[in-house]
């Protein structure tokens, strides 16, 4: 729909329906899978409630009128969280439920995930009386032990599962797509340079990394015990510091070139070393590595995300290398060679794109096994801080009181879906693209 | 074949000196001091002013046994204004304020000044005689100093002084250290007045030789070949002589607390093992020849959906739906609970053991069973499509006979080699299921460790656990091309 209309607004014509792409062609065969359609529509409205979750749930109201003055209370409180504006003082400490407004619009869900309802807590069963004014008052999917409504929980819990799931992914794929396709393309032998270069970017990656996380280390663990988001800025300042670094070494051993000794080139047999860190990597058990690992942080989101991040992408990187090894060969990759373009454009423009074909299965099922990973470890107790509500959070609750059934169910069944939704997202994809399918 | 077994086995020694190196530097990065865990658990907290010499003492003792006394690795890399000394000073909270300190002001003699006369300053706090009068100002001085030695905020040491110097001054018995205190004061401004931070910038190399930590755990300092000499203090045999060192909770060796556990580990994965190749092979054979009709595609779809259950939440179910009084009381939530006496006929205690353990063993199996019979069905479409499965129909066979002996044996190949990914999940697959039903396992052992910071016994449980997923990824390799000849590893 959307597109049909950007389409015409910019005057674009639609794009022919026998396009023999490799892309058209897939997704083409995707379409026709009712299953995968289906649930690639659910992970939409998932994705959907994650975004508006706020306005789906929320102590706040959404708009206002209260001693006169008009509020849009949930829009405040972003701007006050990103310090552009104040809350008045008789608002500070507000419990927003009980003001007395002149008139308002409130969410569907009248609580925010850590409101604690004292008049329905221990465990208020949604089918039992509840100690509420009126149904729209009601918990309807019932309470935890400290009285935080399930519902909420469950709206806002959605954000964490695919935060984490889309994230982690996301960094798995920049890892496992960067190695793989060097180790595909290049194979052992065609990855050549030279001597000086070799050396310094060795010698400035050992001082990068010194400079930006042996130097840094204080300043990056202080502001990880402080605040999350200050540690994720002190951590792109280090990020920085090395990548300009290694940058530098290359633009120094440019001119060095010219010595002809240090010009001779190298030849670096990348494939094995990659391959060799994906067997290192594959045989460390991620699980416990993630559980050590927050031993030693404590428990936080983004600690989880980056974790299953960095230990998952040797399944991607190894599909890229396989994939590249097939397609380098082929004529396509030989006329760009022949037209002059650089390596770095041929692999971008040409070489990868029709490679993600497996490795979009890989992230489908590589995102239901992130969201499984955090909710064990929110269930565990390992995931998440204490005071955050997510899936796996609430369906441990159940385990403390065996009687409340429904903090059992609804976020497990919450689960449930999502990770079967990948799945089939994953299985559609499958059928899609799998080069072994391929006829 | 054999040299190809061979590389593959000389690859296992870089493989598992990375994955020990990663696990060696998170547990060096973990939080808690597992000697000082240690004593007060021993015996209630910090010793009080008699017997603070011997705490000490204690402590360095109990830390040389640990083997925690040498240097971490062969070398370290840091700024230059740490020293090459630091891992001598025996208290770990205190080793880490002086390092901060040395690389906020750059001068490691300084800081190692401040550190001697403090020390001084509280052994001689120890050592004035405890009256009525001063009780209250001597603990509060006492546990100021304590402070002080954690400390690296220059704010927060200058506060510390001035309470110090408070209670010095309102105390007049205490002024027979009062020359002691003025003495650290002067060292630690001594300090913060030569504040030069350029070394921090340095990289330096230190260089500490076989002596350390990383090398006793992994070779031990036991000599390999010849006698053991006389009065020299050996710390332990080493990870490949099998000695795995003790567990930072009770001290027991860490080889027979894995032991005990992983009995039970053991049990369970064996048991669902063989019912889920008993099961998953007849399911997947009978989807994939069936398919297409309803009975099948149901099957599928609840395979699919079982597959992608998790674990954690069947299990939890179970508890809330069948061991809870308010709905069906059935079974038990524990298997730890078990309540029969060691001595009873085996017979009935048996009869325990496996009603105890029925649903966990249902939790262990489901995942896997769905897991396998899809592969299986997934094997047994592809070869079902091949020409000589129709030639074979077409010559006239039974379809009983074509199915299991010329398809069935063909689509073992993807099954079989699953089998080998098998071990490496009993050791840290069944996490989830043994907190969930307490089963004292090796999912126990692990939690139990990491919550400890017990890392003894987390290198053994993680060094295990990767040895089992290589030696299972080389037994695939070697069923794969023992299965299927087209596959071969010696002409390449």
């Amino acid at each position: 729909m959307l597109r049909k209309l950007v389409n015409k607004i910019l005057g674009r014509k639609p794009k022919e329906q026998n396009d023999e792409s490799f892309w058209a062609k897939g997704m083409q065969q995707f379409r026709k899978n009712k299953l995968a359609v289906w649930s690639l529509r659910f992970v939409k409205f998932l994705i959907a409630i994650a975004l508006l979750a706020d306005f789906l749930a929320n102590e706040k109201p959404i708009v206002a009128k209260y001693q006169g003055e008009t509020y849009f209370p949930i829009f405040k409180s972003y701007a006050v969280d990103l310090g552009l504006s104040k809350w008045p003082e008789e608002l500070k400490n507000a419990v927003w439920q009980d003001l007395e407004y002149d008139w308002v619009v409130r969410t569907p869900v009248p609580y925010s995930p850590s409101n604690m309802d004292q008049n329905n807590d221990q465990y208020a069963s949604p089918f039992d009386d509840q100690n509420v004014s009126s149904g729209y008052w009601r918990h309807w999917l019932g309470t935890d032990a400290l009285g935080r409504d399930v519902l909420a929980g469950l709206i806002h819990g959605s954000r964490v599962a695919l935060m984490v799931g889309i994230i982690a992914m996301f960094i798995a794929t920049l890892i496992g797509l960067l190695l793989g396709s060097l180790a595909g393309y290049f194979g052992d032998e065609k990855m050549k340079i030279s001597r000086i270069r070799l050396f310094l970017n060795l010698l400035f990656l050992f001082l990068g990394l010194f400079y930006a996380f042996g130097v840094r280390g204080y300043a990056l663990t202080d502001s990880f015990d402080s605040k999350e988001s200050s540690f994720l800025w002190e951590f792109l300042i280090s990020l920085i510091i090395l990548v300009g670094m290694v940058i530098f070494a290359n633009l120094l051993a440019r001119p060095l070139k010219a010595i002809p000794f240090l010009r001779k080139k190298v030849r670096i047999p990348i494939d094995i070393i990659i391959m060799r860190f994906i067997d290192v990597m594959l045989s460390i058990p991620t699980l416990l590595l993630i559980l050590a690992i927050i031993a030693i942080t404590g428990p936080s989101i983004t600690v989880v995300m980056v974790i299953i991040g960095l230990t998952r992408w040797p399944a991607i990187a190894r599909l890229m290398r396989g994939e590249l090894l097939r397609i380098r060969s082929l004529e396509y990759i030989e006329a760009a060679h022949a037209l002059g373009f650089s390596e770095f454009r041929t692999i971008m423009r040409h070489a990868i794109p029709n490679a993600m074909g497996p490795v979009m299965i890989a992230i489908a099922f590589g995102i239901a096994a992130a969201i499984l990973i955090e909710a064990f470890l929110s269930f565990i107790g390992a995931g998440v801080p204490p005071d955050q509500v997510t899936w796996g959070s609430q369906l441990a609750e159940a385990r403390s009181n065996a009687s409340a059934w429904w903090l059992a169910i609804f976020p497990g069944l919450m689960i449930f879906f999502t990770v079967t939704v990948y799945n089939l997202i994953g299985e559609g994809l499958t059928d899609a693209f799998d080069p072994k399918l391929r006829k | 074949m054999l040299k190809y077994v061979l590389k593959r086995v000389l690859i296992f020694i870089p493989t598992l000196f990375a994955v020990s190196l990663v696990t060696f530097i998170i547990g060096a990065y973990a939080p808690g001091d597992p000697v000082a865990n240690l004593l007060s658990s021993n015996n209630g907290g910090q010793g009080q002013a008699a017997s603070r010499a011997a705490g000490e003492k204690d402590y360095i003792e109990l830390r040389r046994e640990l083997g925690l006394d040498l240097p971490l690795f062969y070398f370290t890399i840091s700024n230059s204004t740490v020293s090459d000394t630091l891992y001598k000073i025996s208290r770990k909270n205190h080793r880490e304020a002086l390092e901060r300190l040395s690389f906020e002001y750059g001068i490691w003699d300084n800081v190692a000044k401040y550190y001697e006369v403090t020390k001084k300053f509280e052994t001689e706090l120890y050592n004035i005689k405890k009256t009525k009068k001063n009780a209250k100002s001597l603990r509060e001085a006492k546990s100021a100093v304590y402070t002080l030695l954690e400390t690296y905020d220059e704010q927060k040491i200058k506060t510390l002084y001035s309470n110090l110097q408070f209670l010095f001054d309102k105390t007049p018995s205490l002024s027979e250290v009062e020359s002691y205190l003025n003495a650290s004061f002067n060292a630690f401004h001594h300090v913060i007045d030569n504040k030069n931070t350029f070394g921090r910038y340095v990289p330096k190399i230190n260089w500490y030789g076989a002596h350390n930590q990383y090398h006793n755990w992994i070779f031990g300092d036991v000599p390999w070949f010849g006698e053991k000499e006389p009065g020299v203090y050996y710390r332990s045999e080493g990870f490949l002589r099998g000695d795995f060192g003790q567990s930072y909770q009770d001290r027991r060796p860490v080889g027979s607390v894995i032991w005990d556990a992983i009995w039970w580990t053991f049990m369970f994965s064996l048991i669902s093992i063989f019912i889920t190749y008993l099961l998953a092979i007849p399911i997947g054979v009978r989807a994939a020849v069936k398919k297409g009709s309803r009975g099948e595609r149901i099957t599928s779809t609840i395979l699919f959906m079982l597959y992608s259950t998790p674990t954690f939440w069947v299990g939890t179910m179970l508890i809330v739906f069948l061991c809870n009084p308010d709905y069906l009381n059935w079974f038990p939530s524990s298997v730890s609970m078990m309540r029969t006496p060691e001595d009873a006929p085996f017979f009935q205690r048996f009869i325990d053991t496996a009603y105890h353990s029925i649903l966990p063993l249902f939790c262990w199996t489901y995942g896997s069973l769905a897991y396998i019979s899809r592969q299986m069905r997934g094997g047994m479409l592809s070869v079902l499509g091949q020409d000589y499965i129709r030639t074979a129909y077409a010559k006239g066979l039974e379809p009983k006979k074509v199915i299991w002996k010329h398809a069935f044996r063909n689509s073992l190949l993807p099954v079989i080699t699953l089998f080998a990914s098998v071990f490496p999940l009993a050791i840290s697959g069944s996490i989830v299921i043994e907190v969930i039903f307490t089963i004292p396992g090796m999912g126990k052992v692990i939690i139990d460790a990491l919550h400890a910071n017990n890392y003894p016994v987390i290198y053994t449980v993680v060094m295990f656990a990767a040895v089992l997923t290589l030696v299972g990824s080389l037994v695939a390799d070697i069923l794969y091309a023992v299965v299927d000849p087209r596959i071969s590893y010696s002409k390449k």
